[in-house]
């Protein structure tokens, strides 16, 4: 790789995008390197470009957009109601944790009291759907790094908990279970006794993943001090969730802006102390066991009640604007939404989590070697269309 | 430590004209678009608005500007504020902070593509999510494209 890259005669124009004739030359030992937009280790359509220096990386520039839907245009053509079926589709492993934090704008718009059984189920929900993302996250993260067996584990758990959701919304990834001021429907019959039967069982189940996968010998030599970002940094790139904790910063959405019941819980915050890769691994460990704490007394202290409340039929919030936050299970998921007084939003932003936990991967990437890349990006826990929107 | 009291206090003596709007507790205040780089890092160091939390931009074609809207959160004292911006729709401009928070940076280029705002000393002014090839800006109220076709409206 002496000269400066061309892909033969036909390709000598090429351009990276980034790189034009006013970038400086690179050097003799530099290369560029093309990852993506179809590539297994991205996990959806994203494309990085990669400065190399024989193997170290010198510099990384991501291109996103590949996905990219115009949702937030689109959402200003549509009624608040015909609008939560999109938020699932921006995160589909979380679909809950989105519908979640859209409902609760809407209704902060309304100044919609909501009944105690509605919260509780949103609780319920949302911490299953936070188990099931960090298992698949696990499942695909070990498949990534060489481990087979732990995907297998973490899918035949998954699988219990999509069934559960599945069995409540009709949906097993795309729920659109979420109303505005309640559920389209109760939970069945079976839904609890399950729920018991999953919580009983899990805890034992982590573990296993953890031995399996977090405290293998050979996972740990490539995740430990790899990939570190200092909680300064990480902080300033608006990195939220399991990726901020990692890094020593004791921030949850759930207890620093609480909402809906979350109060009323006693669970612990898991904090990593080297932002390293392995730290962000061992923070999404922790925290399935933390979400079945929760769910362990969202269980035993739920209410008898109604699953919705009584909200008008046409949505039609007076104006003003409202910033509604959830922890997701990839970090702060808001929903930042102006309203004018009509039937359909005047502007909605989405902020989200891998929007800026990706945005800091280059700053986490300098200076490793190029194997890293793949345990970095998979920490990340990145989800494509959540990036793009 | 900082309660969030202390920190209400703080913001309203420096921002004498602040405001809470209809719904979102968070208080709002309104800066000039050359103060803005001074009141973020000021906001940031002195009373440790360490996190932007988003940032972006609201069309207003009724009253000839777009607004920007910064939202700042403090792990410290995990109070909330709202900084916010009116610029001309015509030649809207204004400096980056993409150094003061680096998260900026990619919010400042999907604002600068989505609103056709500029920012002024951005250091990688490329297209962030829009194809390079696409003339106007998508989030403004006034938008349209050849393909863009509006469906008759169901009663």
């Amino acid at each position: 790789m002496k000269e400066n890259v061309t892909f033969g005669d036909r390709d000598k124009n090429v351009t990276f995008g980034d790189r034009d004739e006013t970038s400086p030359p690179a050097t003799s030992d530099e290369f560029l390197l093309n990852i993506g937009p179809q590539h297994p280790a991205t996990h959806g359509v994203l494309r990085v470009v990669v400065t190399m220096d024989g193997e170290v990386v010198k510099d990384i520039v991501p291109h996103i957009g590949y996905v990219h839907r115009g949702l937030e245009k689109l959402f200003e053509n549509r009624t608040y109601e015909q609008i939560i079926p999109f938020t699932d589709r921006t995160d589909y492993l979380s679909a809950i944790a989105n519908n979640f934090a859209y409902v609760m704008g809407v209704e902060r718009l309304l100044g919609l009291e909501v009944p105690e059984k509605v919260q509780y189920m949103r609780v319920l929900m949302a911490e299953l759907n936070r188990i099931a993302s960090h298992l698949l996250w696990l499942a695909a993260y070990g498949l990534d790094m060489g481990a087979f067996t732990p995907f297998l584990y973490a899918f035949r758990d998954r699988e219990e908990i999509v069934s559960m959701i599945e069995e409540a919304s009709g949906g097993r990834l795309t729920t659109n279970y979420f109303r505005v001021g309640g559920f389209v429907h109760d939970l069945p019959r079976e839904f609890f006794p399950r729920l018991r039967k999953f919580i009983s069982r899990f805890g034992k189940a982590v573990n296993e993943l953890d031995t399996l996968l977090v405290e293998n010998a050979i996972f740990v030599a490539r995740t430990r001090g790899v990939g570190v970002i200092g909680r300064g940094r990480a902080v300033s790139y608006g990195m939220t969730g399991p990726c901020l904790r990692a890094s020593n910063a004791s921030f949850d959405v759930r207890r620093d802006l609480p909402y809906s019941v979350y109060p009323l819980f006693d669970f612990e915050i898991p904090v990593g102390r080297n932002g390293d890769t392995w730290d962000r691994s061992w923070v999404r460990i922790e925290e399935m066991r933390q979400s079945l704490v929760i769910l362990r007394q969202a269980m035993e202290g739920f209410p008898e009640g109604d699953h919705k409340a009584r909200a008008p039929r046409n949505i039609e919030p007076p104006a003003g604007e409202v910033y509604s936050a959830v922890e997701g299970p990839r970090g702060e998921t808001g929903f930042y939404i102006v309203s004018d007084g009509t039937r359909k939003p005047y502007r909605v932003k989405m902020r989200k989590p891998s929007f800026s936990n990706f945005s800091a991967l280059p700053e986490i990437l300098r200076g490793l070697k190029i194997a890293d890349l793949v345990a970095v990006m998979g920490s990340l826990d990145l989800v494509v269309p959540e990036i793009d929107r | 430590m900082r309660s969030a009291e202390e920190t209400r206090e703080a913001l309203g003596k420096r921002f004498p004209a602040i405001e809470v709007r209809p719904v979102d507790p968070a208080p709002n205040v309104t800066v000039h678009a050359d103060a803005l780089r001074e009141n973020l890092a000021w906001l940031r160091d002195e009373l440790a608005f360490d996190f932007l939390v988003f940032m972006t931009a609201l069309d207003r074609p009724a009253d000839d500007a777009v607004e920007l809207v910064y939202r700042l959160f403090s792990h410290e004292s995990r109070a909330s504020v709202v900084v916010r911006v009116r610029l001309p729709r015509d030649g809207a401009r204004v400096p980056t902070v993409s150094d003061i928070f680096r998260t900026a940076e990619w919010h400042e280029r999907e604002t600068a593509e989505m609103f056709g705002v500029e920012f002024a000393g951005h250091p990688d002014p490329r297209k962030l999510l829009l194809p390079d090839d696409l003339d106007g800006h998508p989030l403004r109220k006034d938008f349209s494209h050849p393909n863009l076709v509006r469906l008759p409206e169901v009663p």
